[in-house]
């Protein structure tokens, strides 16, 4: 059979990229909503 | 500790990665397309245990009502859909050179496909409820009920004649493959448990202080 090293690197891109994306959404997150505390002391929030 | 459990995942990740194209060898049958077994398997291992968080959070909430159950439910459920999301893709990027076709409506893929509607449905239920306590209780009950579609989807492939191989991980007989395809697996299910344990426990510290912003 031949080997399809396209598809194996497809899969395993883009299973690359849905789990950067995420862990980059959760860091984000938590980075604003730990900052919030800091703004509205600041009076910016 | 999230962060000590981050660093450990991608060091986790990078050994799986490593093993699945060093040191697993080219499969006689397959060819290398097989080596995106080193992510499904473990994607679908992982879904299964994330729902299964939910399942047994779901009935702590229920049972205590305490908030901390809810929001590991909420937290699993969202890496859950992830992982469910990711053993859907690949599955059908390795059905396409091996079956020759992206999708099939076979047992298992069709059960797998509905316990990923099951969860995204259970995911917008908690995020159109005007009322976060109805909603969390009302999603506790689609935790517990979409459970129930975990067996099925495990259990397809010998219920009902399938195109899908049976399982070749979870089963009473051992594992019909080499050595080595087994331990790369097995260490690539121990990366994704780590990527599940840092996801969750980020999400849960993120619900902790989105409800500490909104107090």
């Amino acid at each position: 059979m031949p080997d399809n090293w396209a598809y194996v690197f497809a899969a395993y891109l883009i299973a690359g990229v849905a789990v950067v994306w995420y862990w980059r959404h959760l860091a984000r997150r938590a980075r604003e909503l730990a900052e919030l505390p800091r703004r509205k002391k600041r009076g910016t929030g | 500790m999230t962060r000590a459990l981050g660093w450990a995942t991608i060091v986790g990740l990078a050994i799986g990665l490593v093993m699945g194209f060093g040191y697993a060898p080219r499969e006689v049958t397959q060819g290398n397309v097989q080596r995106i077994m080193y992510l499904h398997v473990p994607s679908v291992l992982t879904a299964y245990l994330a729902f299964g968080i939910v399942f047994v959070a779901s009935l702590a909430y229920l049972f205590t009502q305490r908030r901390k159950w809810d929001d590991l439910a909420a937290a699993s459920a969202e890496s859950g859909v992830l992982f469910t999301g990711l053993t859907l893709a690949s599955g059908s990027i390795w059905g396409k050179p091996t079956w020759g076709t992206w999708w099939t409506w076979d047992a298992r893929l069709t059960t797998t496909a509905i316990l990923f509607v099951i969860y995204l449905g259970y995911l917008l239920l908690r995020a159109m409820a005007d009322d976060p306590e109805r909603g969390a209780k009302y999603a506790a009950v689609v935790g517990i009920i979409g459970f129930l579609d975990i067996p099925i989807v495990h259990f397809s492939v010998v219920w009902w004649r399938t195109l899908h191989q049976p399982s070749t991980l979870l089963r009473p007989e051992p594992a019909p493959i080499s050595a080595p395809i087994l331990i790369t697996l097995l260490a690539n299910w121990a990366a994704f448990t780590l990527l599940y344990a840092y996801f969750v426990s980020k999400r849960v510290e993120i619900r902790r202080l989105e409800a500490e912003a909104s107090a």
